[in-house]
Formats: structure tokens, C-alpha cells, sequence
């Protein structure tokens, strides 16, 4: 070991030593032996010859039998000869040439590595073991201890380290008289305060060597003694930090429009095991939920949580059955309000995950609250058989107030190697209360080309809601011994509860009636609706490969849901007297088992698998006009069986084909099942038909997808098709003398689609342009019951788009696309009202960054909507732009300046072709405003002038 | 490559060393790419602390891929280890990698898809300019000293350990040419790992040093170097990040 201190010495000289000596000019040869330290030659060892300069290797060989070894022909220069042994300390020697033709060095003695270190260090714990002249290292990560613990403890575990009860060290039975950290002495002399007081987790290298004591380093004469001194190596990035933001903006009132704001605010903290963060917005600039970005730092390491999926099917398929409930989400909503009306949004949350290896645990707490204000004004066209069609126009105003509290909670443990038990728990508690005030008028055009307006109705609605869900799932995936084989179990229960209460006020004007009494109807009703549900489920899943590439895989199914709904109906104008009519009381149970097991081929991006299911379900339901009465049964048992085909080929050069047939079932709601009747709309009114069965949707679809990364192109085309069995249509009567408009659901098959959508992008000038089409086309034929006449409604929607990015400098950026599209409409009982739609959009982004970090932000949403037999025809405009600044060296901050709808034209509307109708819709929303605002971020912020890519 | 020949002087002169010349490395190669994206200068930190956080336990589960490398004291080949889709699940393709060494000739052939394009890289052999270090480590039972060397082209540190008592020139990616076997790589402090799981010595047959018959461009290394060059400035400048998938190996 002398000689690696000395070769540290002569490294230092060597720059000097090279300058100095004269160039030799003939090439020299160097021989030597290799031999242990009793001087008995090493055979096979390897020698090699590094250059001088940068350690950089310039020929190696090997020692022969009697530990020789020799280099030939050496060009002129310096070098380190360093001869290595399994078991021995790596020998080095720097080579300077003599001028003679041959340098022999003779035997050259290696020195063994202890046993212990070799054994211990270099083998069991796997640990680099780096040898620094008399130093050697340890690698702390190498030495498990629990967290925590002090250095100490660390000490402890390393080979050749005693460390007794006062917590004196001992190392290669030497008292330690020094620690240092990072070189430096820490807290004085005494070595135990350096090691009780600093965490394990912070280290990252251990180093024991033989120091001069402090005598001989003032002095400079050694004295011969030598101190027992460990080095403790900090981490440099120690995992662990903390970063925030805080944007908080305010704009004038003007437009009409009270002042503006907006303000958002997040903290995250975090180490390696553990992330907490907390969040808090609020506005009235109708932005409703988190960005994808806010959701993802919000929820951190539990964002995203794929494999907990408890209901097991074909490989590929999601969920097994498809209620047909629109019941919010129980996790924390992303995106969502889509701009319309004028709403005052606060959310606010706090999440904490805490990760290891064998243990994960998140847990979340989130509040939102949207009060939303909507004034719209609808128009909605009936075509009716004999070319008679009925136009509703709706004029509303409505104020919505919604308030959830949402929990989550998810618990994964890897009980061994083999068995996984993951317990997820969301819920959520929901309030909303809702004004409506609405003024409806029926126009009859019974083919004549006049229209009469037969109905005119004004309605008051005041609902309040209270809504609690939850699902708890306890999900157990075990891998058995044969590799690939492998067992799941899951269990879920769900409860929905719902308790709502309407208040309902109608004045509805007939001119049609024949009869004074039905000239005027007027409603002053109190409908109070308690719904709960619960769902019970249970699955299995074995999986089986049962040949090197074949797998089998089989799943089972129960669930059993309950329903209990009781729903009064009172008149307020009749000492609140019930009105059977419209109340109900129901209890329904449903039990829904599926057996299925498919066979997959799997081998080099190909997999092919085919499989079948059988499913029952069984609807068990009793209902009367209210809990005192006798109770009916409904009693309905549907069997039947699935196929399911996939294809998923992955080909060269970054090609895949995709194609598959399955079915999916979707189960009756319940709301669609009872013969209750809602008349919120006192003149469309809905009604369940408890005759309903599953429906059944046949979907055939493949797709392609090419790309080259090299060349930036992309090609992507898909085909699909679906034909329904028993869809669920809601057909529609119309009274003859008042025009209500009762909708029932009901089963009809024979309904299809056939859609194909193809993708092109390239580039115009590599990293420069790029260039995207796109075209749509869907055929659609629907049917449905008007008036007991079947009508066959085929719509064809064609759509075309382009996208242009231009990224011609550093400094400029455009992104622009263009949209079209045209839907035509045919309708079988009602040929004359035949029409077509048209959709276009067109958008341009223009991104400018300025001298003195300034950036402007320009884009232009140019949509236009027509109609021409509804006589719709709408264009809008909206223009914003936003100018901003980053403020100061460290780029922490940002100021902005935002103009929204420049032009003060923006009206969310939506038309759509339906089965024997279209409608238009216009919401009155938020329109110009101006923001100025400001950001802080710890992290930095960044101006933006070129959208990411793929990373 | 004298030293090669002395070294096979050597070899030949020694039964017991001889039968460690040849036979089959295992390989588990490990892409961390939260640690790559780190390194991809387009994105802000706050992107890169929203992707460590979000996928720090994915990144936690990558089982890697794992590769072999068939080698005699002249030859080697290195390819993945099998096309058989791993515990049951579904079977990706994966691009064309196979990678021929002959030392003896001091010449190899390559074929790489990416980009869109099989490319059979014809050359002579280049051996990496390595720095020899003071460290040893064991990996697969083997007691390995440490080396290393600079990717020219993607700037990477890359840190070698190679068995002093297995006396080939061959190792796993792109490296070799040490006094012995690669057994595990570590390129730009753990981005990708590469680490041996066990060695056979065996005399190989014939189909183990064998290229597979494929189409592809001709290139020469120059060439293959331009273009991974070219396509980083590329896929730098378009914000995206040239590793990764379908894009060039890391």
C-alpha cells in the first residue's frame, strides 16, 4: 500500500517530470513478475499499461505460469503499470523510460486483500470496495439499516468495525480517534458526537483509513504514528425538498361583469419515501376543476394506479357491465366545466403518499365547490309522422350551487415475493341545490308550412340534493411457483345514497284543448326522492400458461346489487295530498354472474386470443305506489353468451395492427326499469319501462398505427363498427291535444354505426414545419318509436382537418388548425324535415418571445355552427391574447397581463341531429375580461414558445 | 491487437483458463428513464419533479430486459436472451438488436433497428478508449475491477467492471476490448444498467455466433454515427426525447 501513497505522490510530479524530460526516441520494452507477498509468482494475472497522463489503458496481458510478463516495442513515455489479482490488492508502478532498450522491474509483490473484506465486504454485501492508496471505502447504500438510525448503527454493520457500549469505535482492532465528514472535523474531536447525532440515510460513503495525527500534520515531521480515522461522505442530493407555487390574479369590472379574479396556490414536500402536498384555488373565470399538470402534482406517486382494476375479464376489456348511471366520480375530478355560463369556483385539498418497496399508502382529501349561473336559450325540433313536427323554444335561467367532499384512500403491501393485497377506499359527499326558472313555447306545424303554437308553459324548479357514495375494494393477486402462473381475488362493496327534493311550479297555457279545464294546467308540486343502492361484488381470476407461448386465462364474476327507492310525489295546491300517479316505491335486486375464459397465443409483438363468457343476470324488483300498498313483482332472468377475439400485432419498424370483436352488455338503469314518472319537464315527460332487457352492442374494430421517429411522420387509421341488440331507444308519444311529449324507454335492434378516422402528419422542413390531416367519417342508422310508427334516422358526418406548427426560430412559434365538418340528417317518417349541419372551427396560436424576457401569447377560436333549415346560423370569434414577463436572474416569478374575448362575442352553443330531432343550444357566458397576474414558483418558471414533444 | 495474440499464446498454454474463454453471459439491462428525462435540457424542473413524483414507483418495478452474450476468446455476439413474453403476459416486439464482434479480425457487424430502418453497421472494431480504475466489485460471483470511458457522440460517462479472471475482450452493448469479460455496465451514474446474472462456460455451437440473415442499409460507423447525432440535434430541438420508444438506444 506504501507504493499506491508514493504513486499518489509521483502522479502530482508527473505533469512536471514530463515537461523535463528529454524525448526519448526509441521505443523500450518492459518486462517483470508478478509474485505474492511470499514471493511465489502469480500466474494469469492481468498486467496492464495505463497511460500516465489520464489512467487511460494503452495494452494489457497476462502473466504467464511463472508470473512473467512482458510489453514490446513501447512508444516513448510515461506510464502506470498496474498489475490486478482475484484476492489481491492492485499493484501499480509508474514507468518512466531510461533511454535503455529494456526496462526489467524484477518481481513486483502484491499484496492480499484480508479475507474478511474480500469475503464480507466485496462478496456478501455486494458492495464496491474501492481502494484509494491505504484507504478503503465502504458504499453506505450496500449496509441495510432501518430508517432512522444514526450512523452508529451504520457503523456497526460494516465488517472490521466494533463499536462498544459508549459507543467508542474500533476498526481493524484499532481505536478510531477521528471522524470526519466530507474531510472536515465535525463538533470537535470526540468521534462519538459525529456518529450518534448524524442520520445513516444521509451517507453515502464510508472510509477507514490510517491518518497522521494532528501533531505531525502542524509540525510536518512524521512522526511514525498514524490515527484510526473514518471519513463519513455526505449524499449530495440528499432526496428531500420542497417546492411551491402561488399564481393570484384580479381584473375591472366592466362588460357588465363584476371584477374578476383568480388565485391558486400549492405546496409539495418530499423525501424518498414520503410526499405530502396541499392545494387551494378559487375563481369566477370558469375554470372548474385541476389541470391534468395540478392533478398530477397534487396526487404525486398515486396519480396513476393502473393494475387496480378488481373486475377481472378478457385481457384488454375494462369493466364487465355498464350501469347506465351518470353518478359523479368519487376521485378527484380533472378538467371539467367546459366554459359554459358564468361560475365561482373554489377547490381545495390536501394528499399524503407514503412509498417504500413493501409498503404504500395514500390518502387525499379534496373539496370543490361550483356555483354556476346559466341562462340559455334552446331550440329543439320533433319530427312527427305525416311531415308534422313539433319546435320547442326554452328560454332559462338557471342558478346551480354543488359542493363535494371527497376522500380516498389506498393501501398496497407486498406481503412476499409472491402475494400483493392492495385496499382502495373512495367516497364521496355531495350536496347541490338548483333554481330554475323556465318559459317553454310549443309550435305545431302539422305539414301544412304553417306553424301554430299550441303550447306556452313557464316553470319554476328548486331542487336540493344530498348524495353520499363510496366504494371499498380488497384486491389479492398471488403469483403461484410455475413462472407466469398466477391467482387473483377481489371483493367491492359500493353504496350509493341520494336523497333529492323538488319543487316544482308550472303554469302550462293549452291553446289546443277542447275543454276548459285542460286549457290551463298548472302544477304546484313537492316530490321528495330517497334512492339507495348498494352493490356487492366478487371476482376471480386464474391465469395458466400452459405452453411457451400459449396462455390460458379464466375469470369469474358475481355481483348483486339492491335498490331501494321510495319516491312522494305531493300536490301543495291540494293541503299536500299525494299523487300516486307520480310516486313509487320500488326495492329491486340485481344478480349478475359471468363465467369466461379465453386462450391467448403470445410470441415475438404477436398476440392473438379468443375467448368466451356466459353471463346471467337476474332482476328481482317489487315496487308499489308507496311503502303501505301491496307490492308487485317484476321477475326477469336474461342468459347469454359473449365471444370476445383479439388481435394485437406489433411489426417492424414501428408498425402495429390492432383488431378485436367483442360484446359489450350494458345493464337498464334503474331509473329506466321503473314505471315511475318524472315531470320535471311538464311537457316532455319519462316514464320507465320495467319490460326493459340488457342491450347488447356487437363492436367490431381494427386499427394501424405507423410511425418513424427518425423522420417525424405518423400515419394512424382506424375502422370500427357496432350493431345493437335490444338497444335501449327512448321512444316518444305526442298527445294530440296538448303536445306533451311522453318518452318511454324501450328495446329495438337493428341500430348500427360504422366509423373510420385516418391520421397523416409529416414534415413540411424537418423541426422547422409539420404538417397533420386528418379526416372522419361516421355512418350512423338509428331507430326509433314516434308515435308507435318506427322511424329509421341515418346520419352521415363527415369531417376534415388540417394542423399546421410552424417553429421557424427560437423566438416564434405558430400553431394553427382548421376544422370541418358536415352532418346530414334523413329521417324516414318525416322526409321533407331531411337537413344538414355544419361545424367548422379554426385556430391559430401565435408565440412570440421578446428581448428582455417578455413573451406574447396571441391565439384566435374562430367556430362557426349552421343550420339552414332551423334558420341557425352562428359565427364567433373569440380573440385573446396574454403578455407576460419573468422576472429577475432566478426566474421565480412571473408577471401577466390577459385579455380574453377581445372581441366580447363569446356564446357556448351546441347543435346536434338527433333520433327524430336536432336542437340548438346558446349559453349566455363569461365574455371579455381582462387579468392581471402574477406567479410565483419556487421551481422556476419557464416561458413556453414551443409546445413539447414525445419525452 | 498484438496484445491479443499474446494473449492467446498465453491461453492456449493454460487448460484451466482456456475453458473460461468460452461459453454465455446473462444480462438484466434497466432503462431508468425518469433519470433520463432528468438529462433533457427542454424541460422545466418543474416538469421533471412532476415526472419523478408521479412515477417514482414504476420506475421502482422496472424488472428490465434481459440480454445475452455468446463469447469465445476471438468472438462474440450479443442479442437479447429470449422472444418468449415474460411471466404469462403479452409478447412486445422488440426492435432488432444484435451485435457482432470478431477480435481476432479486429471487425464487426451490427444490426440495429431504429429510426424506422434496419441498419447492419459493417466496420472494423473500435475498441473504446478506457481509464482503469482502483475499484473492484463483485458481480455474478466474479471479482471485477472498474473502468471507463466517454461515449463520443451522446456524451455519456459509461463505468465498466470486467472479471479479471475471465480473459475475453468481449462485454454487453457497445464495450469491450478490457483485459477481461464485461459483467455489468453503468452508463451516466444509472440511467441504464447493465448487469450480468450469471455465466456459463460451455463450447458454443454454431448458431450461437451466428447474425440472423436480415435486410438492412449498409453503413459504416462514421455514418451510424452521424445519424445519432443528427436525430439528437433533431428530436432536441422538436422538444422530444431521442431515447426511448422506437427512438435510438440509450
Amino acid at each position: 500500500m506504501k507504493n499506491l501513497s508514493l504513486l499518489a505522490v509521483l502522479c502530482l510530479l508527473t505533469a512536471a517530470l514530463y515537461a523535463q524530460s528529454p524525448p526519448a526516441a526509441t521505443r523500450f520494452s518492459l518486462q517483470g513478475q508478478a509474485v505474492d507477498t511470499a514471493s511465489a509468482p502469480l500466474a494469469s494475472s492481468t498486467v496492464m499499461l495505463l497511460s500516465a497522463k489520464d489512467s487511460s489503458l494503452v495494452n494489457f496481458t497476462r502473466t504467464g505460469d511463472n508470473g512473467a510478463f512482458s510489453f514490446k516495442n513501447i512508444k516513448p513515455g510515461n506510464y502506470v503499470l498496474k498489475i490486478s489479482f482475484v484476492g489481491f490488492i492492485p499493484y501499480n508502478q509508474l514507468i518512466k523510460p531510461t533511454g535503455e532498450a529494456v526496462i526489467d522491474l524484477g518481481p513486483l509483490k502484491l499484496k492480499p486483500i484480508t479475507r474478511e473484506l474480500m469475503e464480507v465486504v466485496v462478496r456478501t454485501a455486494k458492495a464496491p470496495l474501492t481502494i484509494k492508496g491505504d484507504t478503503i471505502e465502504y458504499n453506505a447504500s450496500s449496509f441495510k439499516v432501518p430508517p432512522g438510525s444514526t450512523v452508529e448503527d451504520l457503523l456497526r454493520k460494516l465488517p472490521g468495525v466494533q463499536i462498544d457500549q459508549d459507543g467508542n469505535i474500533r476498526a481493524q482492532g484499532q481505536e478510531v480517534k477521528k471522524v470526519t465528514v466530507d474531510g472536515k472535523s465535525f463538533f470537535g474531536n470526540d468521534p462519538k458526537l459525529a456518529t450518534k447525532n448524524l442520520q445513516a440515510e444521509a451517507i453515502t460513503k464510508v472510509q477507514v483509513f490510517n491518518d497522521k495525527t494532528e501533531q505531525a500534520k502542524l509540525t510536518g515531521i512524521d512522526d511514525g504514528k498514524k490515527e484510526k480515522t473514518v471519513n463519513l461522505e455526505l449524499k449530495e442530493e440528499f432526496k428531500k425538498g420542497g417546492f411551491g407555487k402561488v399564481t393570484a390574479g384580479a381584473g375591472p369590472a366592466s362588460n357588465n361583469i363584476s371584477t374578476r379574479f383568480e388565485g391558486k396556490g400549492m405546496y409539495n414536500k418530499f423525501d424518498s419515501k414520503q410526499q405530502f402536498s396541499a392545494l387551494l384555488l378559487g375563481n369566477n373565470t370558469n375554470q372548474q376543476g385541476l389541470s391534468f399538470n395540478d392533478y398530477q402534482d397534487f396526487r404525486g406517486s398515486n396519480a396513476f394506479n393502473f393494475n387496480d382494476n378488481a373486475d377481472f375479464g378478457f385481457s384488454g376489456a375494462n369493466r364487465y357491465i355498464y350501469f347506465g348511471d351518470d353518478n359523479e366520480s368519487l376521485t378527484v375530478p380533472v378538467g371539467g366545466g367546459d366554459g359554459r355560463g358564468f361560475s365561482k369556483n373554489t377547490a381545495g385539498g390536501i394528499n399524503y403518499n407514503y412509498d417504500t418497496k413493501k409498503t404504500k399508502l395514500s390518502t387525499s382529501y379534496y373539496f370543490n365547490q361550483t356555483q354556476i349561473q346559466l341562462d340559455a336559450i334552446r331550440e329543439n325540433k320533433r319530427y312527427l309522422p305525416a311531415s308534422a313536427s313539433l319546435r320547442t323554444t326554452d328560454t332559462s335561467n338557471q342558478n346551480n350551487l354543488n359542493t363535494n367532499h371527497r376522500i380516498s384512500f389506498r393501501f398496497e403491501k407486498q406481503l412476499d415475493s409472491m402475494q400483493t393485497l392492495v385496499v382502495i377506499s373512495n367516497g364521496r359527499l355531495g350536496s347541490g341545490n338548483s333554481n330554475q326558472q323556465s318559459l317553454q313555447r310549443v309550435f305545431l306545424n302539422s305539414g301544412t308550412g304553417n306553424e301554430v303554437q299550441t303550447t306556452n308553459s313557464q316553470s319554476l324548479n328548486n331542487s336540493t340534493t344530498n348524495q353520499f357514495a363510496m366504494a371499498n375494494t380488497l384486491l389479492y393477486r398471488v403469483k403461484l411457483k410455475k413462472k407466469g402462473r398466477s391467482f387473483g381475488a377481489s371483493a367491492t362493496y359500493q353504496i350509493n345514497k341520494n336523497d333529492g327534493d323538488l319543487l316544482l311550479k308550472a303554469q302550462n297555457e293549452f291553446y289546443q284543448a277542447t275543454s276548459v279545464n285542460d286549457m290551463l294546467r298548472s302544477l304546484n308540486q313537492d316530490q321528495g326522492t330517497n334512492s339507495r343502492s348498494s352493490q356487492y361484488k366478487a371476482n376471480l381470476l386464474y391465469v395458466e400458461p400452459f405452453a411457451k407461448k400459449f396462455t390460458w386465462e379464466s375469470f369469474y364474476n358475481f355481483s348483486l346489487r339492491n335498490d331501494e327507492v321510495d319516491r312522494d310525489v305531493v300536490n301543495l295546491n291540494d293541503s299536500r295530498n299525494r299523487i300516486d300517479s307520480l310516486s313509487l316505491y320500488y326495492k329491486n335486486n340485481y344478480l349478475f354472474n359471468r363465467l369466461g375464459s379465453s386462450l391467448r397465443y403470445s410470441f415475438k409483438g404477436l398476440n392473438i386470443s379468443a375467448g368466451v363468457a356466459g353471463q346471467q343476470f337476474q332482476l328481482d324488483g317489487k315496487f308499489a305506489r308507496d311503502q303501505g300498498q301491496p307490492l308487485q313483482s317484476i321477475r326477469r332472468t336474461y342468459t347469454t353468451l359473449i365471444p370476445n377475439v383479439s388481435l394485437n400485432y406489433s411489426l417492424k419498424n414501428n408498425k402495429s395492427l390492432y383488431g378485436g370483436y367483442d360484446v359489450g352488455v350494458q345493464i337498464p338503469s334503474s331509473r329506466d326499469l321503473q314505471p315511475v314518472t318524472s315531470n320535471s319537464n311538464p311537457l316532455a315527460i319519462s316514464r320507465g319501462n320495467p319490460d326493459l332487457l340488457p342491450q347488447l352492442n356487437h363492436n367490431l374494430s381494427a386499427y394501424f398505427n405507423y410511425f418513424n421517429p427518425g423522420s417525424f411522420t405518423n400515419f394512424w387509421a382506424n375502422v370500427y363498427t357496432t350493431y345493437y341488440v335490444n338497444q335501449i331507444i327512448y321512444s316518444q308519444t305526442v298527445d294530440p291535444q296538448t303536445n306533451i311529449i311522453t318518452i318511454m324507454p324501450e328495446n329495438l335492434t337493428g341500430g348500427r354505426n360504422l366509423g373510420t378516422y385516418l391520421n397523416f402528419g409529416f414534415p413540411l422542413k424537418k423541426t422547422k414545419a409539420t404538417l397533420g390531416l386528418n379526416t372522419q367519417l361516421n355512418f350512423g342508422h338509428n331507430l326509433t318509436r314516434i308515435n308507435s310508427v318506427l322511424n329509421e334516422t341515418n346520419n352521415q358526418n363527415y369531417s376534415l382537418g388540417a394542423r399546421l406548427e410552424l417553429t421557424p426560430k427560437e423566438w416564434i412559434t405558430f400553431y394553427g388548425n382548421a376544422n370541418f365538418s358536415i352532418t346530414d340528417t334523413r329521417y324516414s317518417i318525416n322526409t321533407a324535415q331531411n337537413q344538414v349541419i355544419y361545424n367548422n372551427s379554426f385556430r391559430g396560436d401565435l408565440n412570440l418571445k421578446l428581448p428582455g424576457s417578455i413573451y406574447i401569447n396571441t391565439t384566435l377560436n374562430y367556430r362557426t355552427y349552421k343550420n339552414e333549415r332551423l334558420n341557425f346560423n352562428q359565427q364567433i370569434p373569440i380573440l385573446s391574447s396574454s403578455i407576460y414577463h419573468i422576472l429577475g436572474s432566478a426566474k421565480k416569478a412571473e408577471i401577466r397581463l390577459s385579455a380574453v374575448d377581445l372581441l366580447n362575442r363569446n356564446v357556448v352553443v351546441s347543435q346536434y341531429a338527433g333520433q327524430n330531432y336536432t336542437s340548438t343550444e346558446s349559453i349566455q357566458s363569461l365574455a371579455r375580461y381582462f387579468m392581471l397576474s402574477f406567479t410565483y414558483n419556487m421551481r422556476g418558471v419557464q416561458g413556453k414558445i414551443r409546445r413539447d414533444g414525445f419525452y | 491487437m498484438k496484445k491479443l495474440l499474446i494473449l492467446l499464446c498465453l491461453l492456449t498454454s493454460s487448460v484451466t483458463i482456456a475453458q473460461k474463454t468460452e461459453g454465455v453471459a446473462t444480462y438484466v439491462r434497466k432503462e431508468y428513464w425518469l433519470k433520463i428525462a432528468n438529462r433533457l435540457t427542454f424541460l422545466s424542473q418543474e416538469q421533471k419533479d412532476r415526472e419523478a413524483q408521479t412515477w417514482k414507483n414504476w420506475e421502482e418495478d422496472n424488472k428490465g430486459i434481459k440480454m445475452k452474450l455468446a463469447f469465445n476468446a476471438n468472438e462474440s455476439l450479443y442479442t437479447y436472451n429470449s422472444d418468449e413474453p415474460e411471466e404469462g403476459g403479452y409478447s412486445y416486439r422488440k426492435s432488432e438488436f444484435v451485435l457482432y464482434n470478431n477480435f481476432e479480425k479486429e471487425h464487426k457487424t451490427d444490426i440495429i433497428e431504429m429510426l424506422g430502418k434496419t441498419y447492419v453497421i459493417d466496420d472494423s472494431l473500435h475498441a473504446p478508449v478506457w481509464k482503469i480504475g482502483n475499484q473492484i466489485k463483485e458481480v455474478a460471483g466474479y471479482i471485477c475491477m472498474k473502468a471507463e470511458t466517454e461515449d463520443p457522440i451522446k456524451k455519456q460517462k459509461i463505468t465498466a467492471w470486467f472479471a479479471q479472471d475471465i480473459p475475453v475482450a468481449a462485454g454487453p452493448e457497445m464495450m469491450n476490448s478490457l483485459p477481461g469479460l464485461i459483467l455489468a455496465l453503468d452508463i451516466n451514474d444509472g440511467d441504464v444498467t447493465v448487469e450480468a446474472i450469471s455465466v456459463t462456460f460451455r463450447p458454443l455451437k454454431s448458431d450461437d455466433l451466428k447474425l440472423p440473415k436480415l435486410k438492412g442499409k449498409k453503413i459504416d460507423d462514421e455514418a451510424y454515427k452521424a445519424i445519432i447525432r443528427q436525430h439528437i440535434a433533431d428530436r432536441m430541438t422538436s422538444r422530444s426525447s431521442p431515447y426511448g420508444w422506437a427512438g435510438i438506444r440509450y
